[in-house]
């Protein structure tokens, strides 16, 4: 009997412990490192000064600001990063508008062609954007909207996904509550004001970030409908700083330095929802 | 109180009762709609309205710049949205009792649906045919004449050959049909045929097969050699693009995700970390990479890698191919055409590979956590070590997810743009170029409108097949629970 107690499987699991959790933590640990490096590297060089640019150096000798100053004022990003916010926030509100009044209709409303109409919505998430990209750009040219913020805000203002998103959340509430309020009188827009929105604040953040982000980071469509500063976003203005400043990587840092801190800010107040509205809703590529 | 309980009993009435508005009305609202929105179109086709001369058109109208089909697709929108809820207020008004509150319910939602169709018909939906319409003529800055298929032919090569390939491929997708018609796959996993498993079957099918594949390279060569040869390469560029992206992502994040379920400590911080890359702006993270991967010496990735005894690359400077590459660093030579992808294709797939296996990796953790536990307890009593339980269970559960994120990868290979347009160099030698960049370069810099739709319309296809292609071959392996 002593026998197969001494035999039991305790100690192999603690071997295996032993091997396993340490491995697991380095692969996670490579991973870790993997993903904050460029970033390091980033800011590393966005304090350099030219000498030391010039030298090679590895880590900058002291925390100096000037590369960003320098940045901010001369190479115009204060106007980039003032119209990039003014584009994002105006893009954000017109989708948490619109998207919202799509979605509820879709979700509680009864009408005539719901069916088709959900698909029609449905359809623009096929479509590449290569192939909208030269008629948008036509339609744009011909509102006479080229250098100014609708071009840039109102073609977002809308979006597939996002009215599939809110849609299967608005979907979720249940049909009691709606009953309820109609019995005290309420009618469609006043239950959505008071009872959906406030019931789906988990949605409508997931909404705000994708929305916030994909407007910050866009680069492709505001290339082509800015010519001029006036309301060139900062990925635009960061993107022409990268194919004249040549040589001077020191201020091409600095300026992705201002293009992401905001990014990074936002990131780290929401990052739970955030990874979680992620997980949840699947999609966003 | 007489009344109250009637008025409750009738708005719950409205409530339950699923009838909606009678088809013919709610045809006459649509119909009517489209009509009066083709009217428009018409109207603003003819220069009626808008234009050099129409109404708000002129001078300093501000619709003077609005002619052509655009205008017309424009003015077609305007028609619908407006049109649509006043029709069915107007309905609302005139009709009586049930009826009336189906249509209040309806013009309410037309209201609600306004500003949101209004954005997605006219940028996301009518473009289409815009897009079509501008493919279809010499088209650079501004209209010029019609000229039928022509761009599409410059592209895709002479006619005959597009159809030869088109034929192979239809044989090809046939024989792939009956084979799938006959041979069911039973209920142990293995393949039993269900009344056709002689030899002749097979070799039928198999000679089917090698004919129709056959046919299609023929065609697909003849194409080639006719075609456009940057649109040729741009999508052999993307297809390795696509390949090289897709599975390293999958593997790495796989793995991640898998530590992480194990509910190690600090798992939360690793899964922040991880997934920095994905929300950062990518014209930041790709000018980060674009001093990382430098053919200088003294560039980061090229001191870690001569820091493990491997001389220092050009990396996003280089077009040589990477197989190429690394034959010489082994000491013998390869032809260029089993070179693969190049060493600056090579440096865009790993900066591809830094941004999404964070998010890759969240998902794949969604996906394990769906996983029933009591199924890894049932293996376990039957004796399965920890290679046998990933390898059975998680493996096979987590396929809806792969599947999901294989489909999304090969979408997002297709339409990048943004990373590989400020990490492409001259030097490169135009070997990162993918059928996205290629568009864009055609359209902003060379300003061929009508020769970039075309292509643009190429790749819609091409997309719209692959993702038919894998719904079909592969999402049936996958097992949803």
């Amino acid at each position: 009997m002593t026998k197969t107690s001494t035999s039991s499987p305790r100690p192999r699991r603690l071997f295996r412990f032993n091997v396993t959790y340490p491995v697991m933590y380095l692969i996670l640990f490579i991973g870790g490192v993997a993903s904050l490096l460029p970033f390091l590297w980033m800011f590393s060089l966005s304090f350099m000064s030219v000498g030391e640019m010039m030298l090679r150096h590895v880590l900058p000798s002291h925390i100096d600001f000037s590369n960003y100053i320098e940045a901010w004022t001369n190479a115009n990003f204060s106007l980039y990063f003032r119209n990039s916010i003014i584009m994002s926030l105006v893009t954000v509100a017109g989708q948490l508008v619109f998207s919202t009044l799509a979605a509820y209709a879709f979700a509680r409303m009864k009408f005539f062609g719901k069916s088709v109409f959900f698909t029609l919505v449905l359809s623009t998430l096929m479509i590449p954007e290569s192939v909208t990209l030269i008629p948008n750009f036509l339609t744009v040219r011909a509102l006479g909207w080229i250098d100014k913020l609708p071009a840039l805000t109102v073609p977002f203002m809308a979006s597939a996904f996002n009215i599939f998103l809110l849609r299967q959340f608005f979907a979720q509430i249940p049909d009691e509550l709606y009953d309820a309020a109609l019995i005290d009188g309420a009618g469609h827009f006043l239950f959505l004001r008071t009872i959906v929105l406030p019931l789906s604040k988990a949605a409508l953040l997931t909404v705000t970030i994708f929305t916030f982000l994909g407007s910050w980071n866009a680069l492709q469509w505001p290339l082509i409908v800015t010519y001029k500063n006036t309301w060139r976003p900062i990925a635009v203005g960061l993107y022409s700083f990268i194919s004249e400043a040549g040589p001077e990587l020191q201020l091409m840092m600095a300026g992705a330095a201002i293009a992401l801190v905001p990014v990074l800010i936002i990131y780290f107040f929401v990052q739970k929802q955030f990874t979680e509205g992620i997980a949840t809703s699947g999609l966003k590529g | 109180m007489p009344s109250t309980p009637k008025r409750l009993h009738q708005r719950l009435q409205r409530v339950t009762v699923e009838e909606s508005v009678p088809l013919w009305q709610g045809l006459t609202v649509i119909l009517l709609s489209f009509l009066v929105g083709i009217i428009l179109a018409v109207l603003a086709w003819n220069g009626v309205i808008g234009g050099a001369h129409g109404f708000l058109g002129g001078e300093h109208g501000p619709l003077r710049k609005m002619s052509g089909l655009g205008a017309a697709l424009f003015f077609w929108i305007v028609g619908f949205i407006i049109v649509m809820p006043l029709a069915s207020y107007l309905f609302a008004t005139f009709s009586k009792g049930q009826r009336r509150k189906h249509w209040t319910e309806t013009f309410q939602a037309y209201l609600f649906l306004t500003p949101a169709f209004f954005i997605l018909l006219t940028f996301g939906i009518l473009p289409v045919i815009y897009a079509f319409y501008i493919s279809l003529h010499r088209w650079r800055v501004i209209p010029g004449p019609y000229v039928k298929f022509t761009n599409y032919v410059k592209i895709l090569g002479h006619p005959t050959s597009l159809l030869i390939f088109v034929g192979g491929a239809i044989l090809l997708i046939a024989t792939w049909l009956l084979w799938d018609s006959y041979v069911v796959p039973a209920p142990g996993g293995s393949t039993k045929t269900k009344s056709v498993s002689g030899l002749g079957w097979r070799i039928g099918y198999w000679s089917l097969i090698l004919a129709g594949l056959w046919i299609a390279v023929y065609g697909l060569l003849g194409m080639i050699h006719t075609g456009d040869d940057q649109v040729f390469n741009s999508f052999l560029h993307t297809i390795y693009y696509s390949i090289g992206t897709i599975p390293l992502q999958l593997a790495v994040s796989l793995i991640l995700a898998y530590i992480l379920f194990q509910g190690l400590k600090g798992q939360e911080l690793f899964r922040m970390l991880f997934f920095m890359p994905y929300i950062a702006p990518s014209v930041a993270t790709a000018a980060v990479f674009t001093t990382l991967f430098t053919p200088r010496p003294e560039g980061l990735v090229n001191r870690m890698i001569t820091f493990f005894g491997i001389p220092a690359q050009k990396w996003l400077f280089e077009a040589t191919p990477i197989n190429v590459i690394i034959a010489k660093l082994l000491g013998f030579h390869l032809p260029v055409w089993l070179g693969g992808p190049s060493m600056a294709m090579v440096s865009i797939i790993l900066y591809n590979t830094w941004v999404f296996f964070g998010y890759y990796t969240v998902i794949f953790l969604a996906g394990l956590g769906n996983i029933p536990e009591v199924l890894y307890e049932v293996a376990k009593l039957d004796g399965a070590n920890q290679w046998v339980l990933f390898r059975r269970i998680t493996v096979p559960l987590l396929s809806p997810t792969t599947f999901f994120l294989s489909m999304i990868g090969v979408i997002g290979t297709f339409k990048a743009f943004t990373h590989i347009y400020v990490m492409r160099v001259p030097s490169a030698l135009g070997t990162v170029d993918t059928v996205s960049i290629v568009i864009f370069d055609q359209f902003f810099n060379a300003t061929r409108y009508g020769y970039a739709s075309a292509i643009a319309f190429v790749l819609f296809a091409v997309i719209l097949f692959l993702t038919v292609l894998q719904n079909r071959v592969f999402g049936r392996k996958v097992f949803y629970g």
